[in-house]
């Protein structure tokens, strides 16, 4: 481990101990900052009791439909614009009107249509992940050499071969960019849906331990949230390097 | 972007399809007029929100809650963020905490401050805040790291005092990654001022939004759909506007350079 890291390490862990001791001390108020110690007990114990895992699986199942469904629709949609300038003329106008919307003001529109079932949280997301997968398939496909097409077409590979051989592979590098900006707003409209309207699920248990007080419950929530996100970036990053290797390997050969 | 500008007869012919078809859909099929009111009679929900100034109070809300955050958490982002990108010790002693609290979705804190601050205007902006302040501070940090480092040495053998260094090297070598934090945190602000009225608020754009889906008012939903988006659309065109103007020297030395 590097010296800096030590440093930044020691910072941290001096700032915790000033929490647990102004805390202890009663310098902080309680129904507000509790002492750190509580918190990871209180933390602890949900994580045993079953209970975080539980809003975890709620949160993740919404999350991850919206999400899937977002990228199963937007990254066909987004090689068909890319390829065909006339599809992405016709589609144009429309996702420019769209795009705009800032993703929360959908909720509403999602609780008229859905009440505060499942399928409110999977539209919010399905929607506001849509953008980003979609915008950077069609640069994606849009930036692929042209030479790798003409040779698919001297080679007379078919409509469906030359999408699922070549162009498929040489965009993805910018699909999955796609898919990572995604990821963290896919998990702060889950956060945001289950808040406004919902009945479990990690949003809604964070919001409704502070409306009954229960701090130490609410600041769990968080952590909860916060490992949720980190753990989430690892999980795509690991993905991203095994579906991808081939593509770092070519990249590292061009530049010997 | 040739100073040519080829209406695009397609793309709007497939937009007016689109809401002939919703137009259509609502009058033919009455029991979904909850759902999808006629397009006509959401505009027309809209004009009278605007007329009797109904909509106006809330989107000022907004607008000002918008600003305030905003403008603070773009202070608050530059001036940490050009202090830990100059400072290496500094950025060492704090790097671990602000990788701690980054993957935590920003409207997690909704909560907190909601207990700390109440339900009030200044939960709101505490909150906006908070949630745009990242994308700068992060960018700016990057920006300062890749300022050439002969750039400030060159500054330091003129016997440039550091309020000049940081005025007329740092400051601008930084900008164009600044900006990519400040465009970043546009739309994040928008996001978090809607929401937080969403979830507690009497006032603003989102609280407007919800309430009156709750009161089963869909017209009057759709129309302040309407109003953010045209809010956030204006927002967006303000802002590439004063990077334009601000940022012309940049392009004008890149073409230089090209030359």
């Amino acid at each position: 481990m590097r010296a800096q890291k030590i440093n930044g390490l020691l910072f941290l862990v001096g700032l915790m101990s000033a929490w647990e001791l102004a805390a202890r001390a009663d310098l902080l108020n309680p129904l507000i900052v509790p002492p750190l110690s509580r918190i990871l007990g209180v933390f602890w114990n949900m994580l045993w009791s079953g209970q975080i895992p539980m809003q975890i699986l709620l949160s993740m199942k919404r999350a991850a439909m919206g999400y899937l469904l977002a990228a199963a629709i937007f990254i066909p949609l987004g090689i068909l614009m890319g390829l065909s300038q006339r599809i992405y003329r016709t589609l144009e106008v429309i996702v420019e009107v769209l795009r705009p919307v800032p993703p929360p003001v959908v909720i509403p529109v999602a609780l008229l249509f859905f009440g505060l079932e499942d399928e409110m949280k999977i539209f919010v997301i399905f929607f506001s992940c849509a953008w980003p997968i979609l915008l950077n398939t069609i640069d994606g496909v849009r930036n692929i050499d042209w030479v790798l097409l003409n040779t698919a077409k001297t080679f007379r590979l078919s409509r469906v071969q030359t999408i699922r051989r070549i162009i498929l592979p040489a965009a993805s590098p910018q699909i999955m960019t796609g898919l990572r900006v995604s990821l963290p707003i896919m998990l702060i409209l889950v956060v945001i849906s289950e808040m406004v309207g919902s009945t479990d699920g990690i949003g809604y248990f964070i919001l409704d331990a502070q409306r009954r007080f229960r701090v130490a419950q609410m600041y769990a929530g968080m952590l909860t949230l916060a490992i949720l996100g980190y753990a989430l970036n690892q999980l795509f990053n690991l993905v991203h390097r095994r579906l991808l290797s081939w593509h770092w390997g070519m990249m590292r050969r061009n530049l010997e | 972007m040739n100073g040519r500008y080829h209406f695009n007869w397609p793309g709007w012919s497939s937009f007016v399809f689109l809401l002939l078809l919703w137009e259509l859909g609502a009058r033919i099929a009455p029991s979904y007029r909850l759902y999808l009111p006629p397009i006509t009679s959401v505009m027309a929900a809209l004009a009278h929100l605007i007329i009797t100034g109904a909509v106006g109070r809330h989107l000022l809300v907004t607008l000002e809650r918008f600003l305030a955050g905003y403008l603070i958490a773009a202070a608050l982002g530059v001036t940490l963020g050009i202090a830990l990108g100059y400072f290496r010790p500094l950025h060492d002693l704090l790097g671990v905490v602000i990788e701690l609290l980054r993957p935590m979705p920003s409207v997690a804190i909704i909560p907190v401050a909601i207990l700390t601050l109440g339900i009030g205007d200044s939960m709101i902006v505490a909150v906006t805040v908070y949630a745009s302040v990242w994308s700068i501070l992060i960018n700016t940090i990057d920006g300062v790291r890749h300022i050439e480092s002969t750039l400030v040495d060159t500054g330091r053998t003129f016997g440039l005092s550091r309020s000049r260094i940081l005025w007329q090297i740092i400051l601008p070598g930084a900008s164009p990654y600044i900006v990519t934090g400040l465009r970043i945190a546009l739309s994040i602000a928008l996001i978090l001022v809607t929401t937080a009225e969403m979830i507690a608020g009497s006032k603003g754009l989102g609280f407007f939004i919800l309430d009156e889906e709750r009161s089963m008012n869909s017209g009057n939903m759709y129309a302040g759909i309407l109003m953010v988006a045209a809010l956030g659309y204006a927002l967006n065109r303000v802002f590439l506007a004063a990077e334009a103007r601000l940022m012309k020297w940049r392009h004008g030395m890149m073409a230089r350079e090209l030359a």
